[in-house]
């Protein structure tokens, strides 16, 4: 599996409503669990007061992405091929929400 | 064959039985399986499936066939076995390849109807045949309460092994497969102690192999043999000299020996039958007899001197050939004929052993009775030409291409020496099919130019009609489309003439393609739907499936996408019955569905093509349809899927295939907004795809040239929509794009417009079907023009999951007005027959079998709020 990154600008209204969709995006890994994998996401505060994602996904094509996002209904702006990864630290831990 | 006791508990397989009794009860509820029953030689395949059967004969009915170990085994043989043991089966043996799909199909109903146990044995020496009517078997047995159990020797099948085909071909779900292993230590240990005889030894010199168990514990009690063979020997040697004898004639005959043959060929040893029986080392059987096991078969053959070897077979071969006509068996006379060194009676027998294996689709028996002919007979005379000319047809229709070639350049030589310019001319035109399927155009077009020379000279006939007909074939592969139809229809002309229907569907075809190559769609259907009726009366699939496959292809590459699409799914359903390979039309069909604007529905099915082992067409038109929708998605990936296009297609160098691929570069290219490249791309194949008159490659071509302000020059033929665009009516190209189906070029032509509404009309579009790229320009566009620019769709409508089209969307808003169909038609301005399609589209699409359910989900999925 190829890893990337994909862009879900301003997908949703608010923290709630990403959260269901994170439910949704779970379940539908699991199903799709030999041709996906989710890393990890960074969740955005937009301009237009949304919130959008950055999110990291193993996955065997662009194909699998895009039908995962289509079955958990996640908007996809951008798919990016990530080829080489420089770790410096790990990933901050979360401040309290 | 091989019981490892005379005990009816067989030891260390209760697993295997647990699971044979399982599925046989899932069997008989009507959801029909298969095994498949590996292992070695003598681990006990047959004595586990005698078990079985005989726990449940009382209660299911259980017919058994064998596959033996001849070099050329006869054709259908267990097949035959198995029907006539099926009460009430009057279906008569195929005899043609027309007659076979019958059969297989009236085998299967009677499985269907009555619950049956059916046995395969060794069925790593099944002829081809026999293999088809497995995978046909195989791959419907779901649908009967009958039980189909295949045993092979899983260690003798290798990665190019026959069987390896119908192993992979047989769907998972419904297959069970179970590997028998030898026997363990203890196991070896126990059997020895039933009989009283030492273990010592006897675990590691046997391996725990039952047979090679048994036969060591049947022996003299002295020290274990180091071969299976050894062991069999020092069995037979304790049999009295008139036994002892008697095994030697039983070891010729592959399978069993019927009874009355053995009299024969025994002469007075026949007295000692009753010894032997009861030795155990032979076994009565449905007609006759044989040996417990193959193993056995084989060592007792092997130990014959050549002169008893000779001699006992050239005895079988003159008892079997002194049987009526109508009764002999072709293939095993020629087997004996041949272990008897008699060539004379090889060449007798061979070539109708061939012919009879060919006419039932068993091509590599067929290729190899030819073979075993050709090895007798080196007189350069026209017997010998035609062995040539049988095996290389046999060759070629098991893949075989490079022996098929030089089969048949011999063939040429040899009409060549013997002064017959008729065969001379006929082999030259058809070095043609071996010689296209290893891209060796140029040797085909030298040998279809010599034979219409050769064959103009002599009275025409059905040859010249060939010789005709392949050339043009050869233009229409070339896209030489005007010449595809003179040659086509000469050829037609001539075996109308002749009465051949095989070459009068193949020049039909050829005339057919050419004039929709030329993009004369009218012109060309009507001849490839005669094409494909001629073939169909006359029982020609391989024609059938020629017609189909154009129609498909052909009119994809038109751009007539929806009737490509329909045709293909009526070929996959041709095919698809008949076991014949669909992927090719496949690869199309994922074209048609990208083209259609069904993205991802496309490049599934692209993707599941380009896991297989598929053909280098296939996989260019499966690599082509994938690298266009990620690259007008704008996700990752394009040049990977584009340069092993470009690459793989480089190797044939025709246009019907670099066309597609540049086109695809050419417009990755622009879309990753680099216009250098853009130009190259597009000017690879441009001037072939000009002097070849391809309007839509040439047309694509042009556009890419013209969008990177390179255009020096269009003909005025190229497709109308790229005509349209150039010209600059982008309203007129939309439409016309749109008249195909073509969503994606239909927004991209209102792309170009410059018109604020178009503009904001191709945005929604490319939106709705994820096009990044080209969505990005039209809002630069926009901008430029000083316009408000609409925000991008919110997740809820960004992704419409049933991929319907914005007409489709639009019918079915329609619908949900309560709309019927005759009305929706008038309302748009639509056929109704074209509006009847869009409904049946978004039904499918939804998932939905009514009306209402279609509103339901498209309400649910956000798709009608727009």
């Amino acid at each position: 599996m190829d890893t990337y990154v994909i862009l879900r600008r301003s997908g949703w209204k608010d923290g709630a409503e990403l959260g269901e969709a994170a439910e949704r995006s779970t379940a539908e890994g699991e199903r799709m669990s030999d041709d996906i994998a989710w890393i990890r996401s960074y969740v955005l505060e937009e301009r237009d007061g949304r919130v959008g994602t950055v999110c990291v996904y193993q996955a065997t094509s662009p194909e699998a992405i895009r039908r995962h996002a289509g079955e958990a209904v996640l908007p996809v702006d951008e798919i990016i091929k990530v080829v080489d990864t420089v770790l410096v630290r790990p990933d901050p831990v979360p401040s309290a929400a | 064959m091989a019981t490892a006791a005379h005990d009816d508990h067989l030891l260390e397989r209760d697993g295997a039985n647990a699971q044979l009794d399982a599925d046989l009860e899932r069997a008989r509820l009507g959801a029909g399986r298969v095994v498949l029953l590996g292992g070695e030689a003598g681990v006990g395949k047959t004595s586990l499936v005698r078990t079985f059967a005989a726990r449940h004969e009382h209660e299911i009915r259980v017919v058994w066939g064998a596959c033996e170990a001849l070099f050329t085994p006869r054709p259908l043989g267990p097949v035959f076995d198995i029907v006539q043991r099926l009460d009430g089966f009057a279906v008569a043996p195929p005899t043609t390849a027309a007659d076979r799909a019958g059969f297989f199909s009236a085998l299967l109903e009677d499985l269907r109807s009555h619950p049956t146990i059916v046995v395969f044995e060794d069925v790593h020496w099944a002829d081809e045949a026999t293999l088809d009517a497995l995978k046909y078997l195989g791959r419907r047995i779901d649908s009967a309460p009958s039980f189909l159990v295949l045993t092979f020797r899983d260690d003798e099948v290798g990665a190019n092994h026959p069987l390896r085909q119908l192993l992979g071909d047989l769907p998972t779900a419904t297959t069970t497969r179970l590997s028998l292993q030898p026997l363990s230590v203890e196991a070896v240990e126990e059997l020895a102690r039933r009989v009283e005889h030492s273990s010592r030894g006897l675990h590691e010199a046997t391996g725990g192999n039952p047979f090679f168990v048994t036969e060591v514990l049947a022996g003299d009690g002295g020290d274990v043999p180091a071969t299976v063979r050894d062991a069999v020997l020092a069995r037979a040697d304790r049999l009295s000299p008139g036994g002892r004898r008697l095994l030697d004639a039983v070891a010729v005959v592959p399978g069993s020996v019927e009874i009355w043959l053995l009299e024969v060929l025994a002469g007075e040893d026949f007295a000692h039958l009753a010894e032997c029986l009861s030795s155990g080392m032979l076994i009565p059987t449905g007609a006759g007899v044989g040996f417990r096991h193959e193993l056995g078969r084989l060592a007792v053959e092997h130990a014959l001197t050549p002169d008893r070897r000779i001699a006992l077979n050239e005895n079988a071969f003159h008892a079997l050939a002194a049987h009526p006509a109508t009764e002999q068996d072709p293939s095993a006379l020629a087997h004996h004929a041949d272990a008897a060194g008699n060539g004379e009676a090889v060449l007798r027998f061979a070539p109708t052993a061939a012919q009879r294996a060919a006419a039932v689709g068993a091509h590599r028996e067929a290729a190899e009775q030819y073979a075993r002919a050709l090895s007798y007979h080196a007189t350069p005379d026209h017997d010998r030409l035609a062995l040539l000319e049988g095996y290389s047809v046999e060759a070629g229709l098991t893949g075989r291409y490079a022996e098929a070639l030089e089969a048949r350049q011999r063939a040429v030589a040899l009409a060549r020496a013997l002064g017959d310019r008729l065969r001379l001319g006929e082999n030259l035109a058809r070095l043609q099919g071996p010689t296209i399927s290893l891209g060796l155009n140029e040797a085909a077009e030298e040998g279809s130019r010599e034979s219409i020379e050769i064959l103009e000279e002599l009275p025409p006939g059905r040859e010249l009609a060939f010789a005709y007909t392949a050339q043009g074939y050869l233009r229409m592969l070339s896209r030489d489309n005007s010449e595809g139809v003179r040659w086509g229809k000469r050829g037609l002309d001539l075996a109308v003439k002749a009465r051949d229907a095989d070459i009068e569907a193949f020049a039909l075809n050829t005339i057919g393609t050419s004039y929709l190559m030329a993009g004369e769609i009218e012109t060309g259907r009507p001849y490839l739907e005669r094409s494909l009726d001629v073939a169909h009366e006359h029982g020609l699939p391989s024609r059938v499936a020629n017609a189909y496959g154009m129609l498909a292809s052909g009119l994809g590459e038109m751009y007539e996408l929806e009737e490509s699409e329909r045709w293909a799914v009526e070929y996959i359903a041709f095919a698809s019955a008949r076991d014949l390979d669909t992927a090719y039309i496949r690869s199309w069909l994922a074209a048609d569905l990208v083209y259609l604007g069904r993205w991802s529905e496309g490049t599934a099915l692209a993707q599941e093509l380009l896991v297989d082992d598929v053909s280098a067409i296939t996989r260019i038109t499966a690599l082509v349809a994938l690298g266009r929708v990620r690259a007008r998605r704008g996700d990752p990936g394009v040049a990977d899927v584009l340069d092993e296009a470009l690459e793989t297609a480089l190797g044939g160098g025709h246009l019907q295939r670099l066309g597609h691929v540049r086109a695809a570069r050419a417009e990755a290219a622009w879309l990753a907004g680099d216009a250098t490249r853009t130009v190259a791309e597009a000017f690879a194949v441009y001037d072939l795809a000009l002097e070849k008159r391809h309007i839509w490659f040439a047309g694509e071509l042009a556009y890419w040239q013209w969008k990177a302000g390179a255009l020096v020059d269009a003909p005025d033929w190229i497709a109308e929509p790229y005509a349209q665009q150039i010209a600059g009516d982008a309203w007129g190209a939309a439409a016309a794009w749109a008249a195909r189906g073509c969503v994606y070029e239909s927004a991209r032509a209102r792309a170009d417009s410059g018109d604020e509404v178009l503009l904001r009309d191709a945005l929604t579009e490319l939106e709705r079907l994820g096009a990044q790229p080209l969505a990005l320009d039209v809002r630069q566009s926009l901008r430029t023009l000083g316009a408000s620019v609409p925000r991008g769709p919110r997740a809820s409508t960004r992704e419409n999951p049933a991929e319907l089209t914005a007409r489709e969307v639009e019918v079915l808003a329609l619908v949900s007005e309560g709309l019927q169909n005759a009305a929706i038609a008038e309302r748009l301005v639509l056929s109704r027959r074209t509006v009847d399609h869009h409904v049946s589209a978004i039904l499918r699409k939804l998932n939905a079998r009514t009306r209402g359910e279609a509103v339901a989900a498209a309400t649910q999925l956000g798709v009608l709020e727009r």
